[in-house]
């Protein structure tokens, strides 16, 4: 089956909406959203990304250039991610809907590449050890 | 403390760049990269997004939200594919950024992973099941 990423982006006002939310509200929508993907037995993994801009790595010159973020001139800032596997991009726009999220948010639904996108290079050692270079990654 | 590498590509520049390079020797580098940070301890996952054209964008300023067909944004600076990495500090998770076998029109964007204990203020004043089937979760990874 597919996996989907699912891609949270807001704008400033919709941040700046949340710093005046109740912020229990919004944990026990997410928490009911998070707890019927588990349920469904679509979720793998999500996670949270921290508000200060980061850093920027420009690649193409001599080095990369290493610059303090945030990223891009939009302040449609990517947020946060969901990773699911359903049998279908129906499926995964459908679990998109469904997210607590509101004015000023929105999601990207993108497909995650597996093996049938490498399919011509099944033979490449990288390729053919994928599996097991993602078991020795769970053990970090 | 977990950080994200996100790449953003610039598309025109992209394919301009990778028609001077076997997609095998893309495969090597990067192979030779995920190997290299796996055996330094610090890669935790990795993804690749198929094209945002077969995607799709959701928008909940309405609700229902507005479901629209393609990329994000159009045509440049696309989002397609990410690292995680657990580094001790900043500095090291961009060393490893810097390490990346990309090209011209190639970003990567690195921003750090929410972790639980940001939120002890919160947490400690919460009687919330969510929140305390979410440390339990976390506690058992």
């Amino acid at each position: 089956m597919p996996k989907y990423m699912l891609i949270m982006r807001q704008t400033d006002a919709a941040i700046e909406a949340q710093r005046t939310a109740d912020f229990e509200q919004i944990i026990n929508a997410m928490g009911a959203y998070n707890t019927a993907l588990v349920n469904a037995g679509v979720l793998l993994d999500g996670d949270g990304l921290a508000p200060e801009p980061g850093h920027v790595v420009t690649f193409g010159g001599e080095f990369p250039v290493v610059t303090d973020g945030p990223y891009g001139e939009t302040h449609e800032l990517f947020n946060g991610f969901w990773t699911i596997r359903v049998g279908s991009a129906e499926e995964a726009v459908e679990w998109a809907s469904k997210a607590p999220l509101g004015v000023g948010q929105s999601l990207e639904v993108r497909r995650i590449t597996d093996e049938t996108d490498f399919a011509d290079f099944a033979d490449n050692d990288y390729i053919a050890n994928e599996p097991e270079l993602r078991e020795r990654a769970a053990g970090n | 403390m977990k950080y994200m590498l996100i790449m953003h590509v610039e598309s025109a520049a992209t394919a301009e760049a990778a028609a001077g390079i076997e997609f095998d020797d893309m495969l090597e580098m990067m192979g030779r990269y995920n190997d290299a940070m796996t055996e330094a301890g610090v890669f935790v996952t990795a993804e690749g997004l198929a094209p945002g054209e077969e995607g799709a964008v959701l928008d909940f300023a309405q609700n229902p939200p507005l479901v629209t067909d393609g990329p994000f944004a159009e045509g440049h600076e696309l989002f397609n594919g990410y690292w995680i990495l657990d580094t001790a500090t900043r500095e090291e998770a961009v060393q490893w950024a810097a390490k990346a076998p990309l090209g011209p029109g190639v970003k990567l964007e690195l921003r750090r992973i929410h972790s639980l204990s940001e939120f002890d203020e919160q947490l400690a004043t919460t009687d919330n099941e969510y929140v305390k089937t979410h440390v339990l979760n976390q506690k058992g990874n």
